[in-house]
């Protein structure tokens, strides 16, 4: 028996999410890509010809691709072990944990960037932790610089790797375990051989993931960082509404957007070829 | 003889197997700790009362908790954000609602692109869509309108509450609704007696995400507002970076508590809907 809708149905029940994302999406990115070649009335490449002079850009460009790379490999550390944790555990015992992982999932990104100035500051946490242990007045240095970035920004990227990783441990088959060990498998080449290996498509759509969540990213580096620490998107704002130069702020946008649009393309590749997705 | 010897090789290899357990168990409450302790730290400091920012706090007092709800620009800030939030639930689940049951309910060529392309603003970089969504106001005069940023809020979160629901209809049967057809329900009386009440609570968990992801959001937000139509993220945003104000803390507080609140509503009612997606999920 056939169950479907009629094509025209069908139609109108997506229309209105489809004028949304025409009118309030498509637009705008429509409107950005067009802000970058048209300046002052005429087609020119002179925001992009701009850009790959600029060695601020240049130095903007290489603080992203830092800053990313080393909080995702932060976060992927240590998502893979509290993933490996959660993932030993009895279903009914795990649920306590998951309100660790989701609660900082779910809290505003502000509150956990001033969370982070007390933390870290001159007279944080940890720096009264570090002078009451080893009676020395020195600080660590560990906020307004791109220690500070690295650590807030892989403080909100864990949860995004832990996710995807113990979906793929926990759709491992355990008799395959079972039998390593029987064979006389020790735990530690039971991991390398059978653990790790069935979970890198998890590991690869957390990466990707993180990869593209850090490179956006406004907030941490304002908050957290220095001067020197600035990120794309900060970029984008300061020519926006600083600088007022859209131009220019678009063509940010659009290599922002670009990098981007690369790491999601992989991200969905990953996600068919598990071929859990569907 | 040989039993023996499995014996002797099988003791210190379970000890080491228990020691790599026990390395593992600290490790990952590191990680436990690394994740929760910004979000708790600020609950002792929003109670010291003081005007300073200080750990530990040396007295107990709800000054800074007063400050807040006195003052017009913190709780009028929490109030907008409030309304802002609501109405781009309402909106969002008014445009994900019918798009979900109609991809659950047929099958087309390019179903999948669809698919992608209605969730693609999750995917696009945030501050992009505040640029262009910006400079289209611009011309609109929608700058610090509470219209604009529910607008701009529905399209952000729209693609969540609509994974969500179609993640609900995933798991109800279609036979039900033509069984309704055959006995001479109409469209909109098997909508709301036979589809609805079967998704019940993941359109309940897309208008939580909706209403929370809404309600923290800063930077298109930050982009979008003004002095009249301030949200909550983008006073805090502003407060600091430029003042560090100690009623930061019982702000962060009570944001922390209604984050909690949320995600216990969201993981008890995603457990309600689970019986129905278990038999699913290995398919």
């Amino acid at each position: 028996m056939n169950h479907s809708l009629s094509p025209s149905a069908t139609l109108w029940l997506l229309l209105p999410l489809t004028v949304l994302l025409l009118v309030m999406f498509g637009y705008p990115l429509g409107l950005v890509a067009w802000s970058s070649i048209y300046v002052d009335g005429a087609f020119t490449f002179k925001a992009y010809q701009h850009l790959s002079g600029s060695t601020l850009f240049y130095r903007v460009l290489a603080n992203t691709l830092h800053i990313s790379a080393v909080a995702t490999l932060v976060s992927l550390v240590l998502g893979y072990i509290i993933a490996l944790h959660l993932a030993a555990m009895e279903p009914r015992r795990r649920l306590p944990y998951m309100v660790l992982v989701m609660l900082p999932f779910w809290t505003s990104i502000l509150v956990k960037s001033f969370a982070f100035g007390i933390v870290l500051g001159d007279n944080g946490i940890v720096n009264q932790i570090a002078a009451f242990l080893t009676g020395r007045t020195d600080k660590f240095e560990l906020m307004f610089n791109r220690t500070g970035v690295i650590i807030g920004m892989s403080n909100f990227l864990l949860p995004f790797t832990v996710f995807p990783i113990l979906a793929s441990l926990l759709a491992q088959n355990r008799s395959l375990h079972r039998v390593a060990e029987i064979m006389g498998a020790g735990p530690i080449r039971i991991f390398l051989r059978i653990t790790l290996p069935l979970s890198l498509p998890g590991v690869l759509a957390g990466v990707l993931m993180a990869m593209t969540l850090s490179m956006g990213m406004y907030i941490t580096p304002a908050l957290l960082g220095g001067r020197k620490d600035l990120m794309m998107a900060n970029l984008v704002d300061i020519y926006t509404r600083q600088t007022l130069d859209w131009g220019l702020a678009s063509a940010i946008a659009i290599v922002l957007l670009f990098m981007s649009g690369i790491l999601i393309a992989l991200l969905l590749r990953v996600r068919r070829a598990e071929g859990l997705g569907v | 003889m040989s039993k023996g010897e499995s014996f002797a090789s099988a003791a210190p290899r379970a000890r080491a197997q228990i020691w790599l357990k026990r390395l593992g168990a600290v490790l990952a409450w590191c990680g436990y700790l690394f994740l929760v302790v910004p979000s708790l730290v600020v609950i002792p400091i929003s109670l010291s009362g003081s005007s300073e920012l200080q750990f530990p706090p040396r007295e107990l007092s709800l000054a800074l908790y007063v400050q807040f709800f006195t003052d017009r620009a913190w709780w009028g800030a929490a109030l907008q954000s409030t309304i802002v939030g609501l109405l781009t639930a309402i909106v969002s689940l008014a445009v994900a609602l019918p798009a979900a049951y109609a991809l659950a309910r047929s099958s087309f060529r390019g179903k999948q692109l669809v698919e992608v392309l209605l969730i693609s603003p999750m995917l696009v970089p945030v501050v992009v869509l505040g640029l262009g969504l910006y400079m289209q106001y611009q011309a609109l005069h929608l700058v610090d309108t509470t219209l604009g940023v529910v607008l701009a809020h529905s399209v952000l979160v729209t693609p969540f509450a609509f994974v969500s629901i179609a993640a609900g209809l995933r798991h109800t049967d279609p036979a039900l609704e033509t069984v309704a057809m055959l006995m001479g329900a109409s469209r909109t009386r098997i909508m709301a007696k036979v589809v609805l009440p079967q998704i019940a609570a993941p359109v309940a968990v897309g208008a939580l995400f909706a209403f929370l992801i809404s309600f923290d959001e800063v930077v298109v937000a930050y982009f979008l507002t003004g002095p009249s139509t301030q949200t909550l993220p983008v006073k805090m945003y502003t407060a600091i970076r430029w003042e560090v104000s100690p009623v930061l803390a019982a702000v962060s507080t009570l944001l922390t508590l209604t984050s909690l609140l949320f995600c216990l509503g969201i993981m008890a009612l995603q457990k309600k809907s689970m019986p129905n997606s278990r038999p699913g999920a290995g398919a």
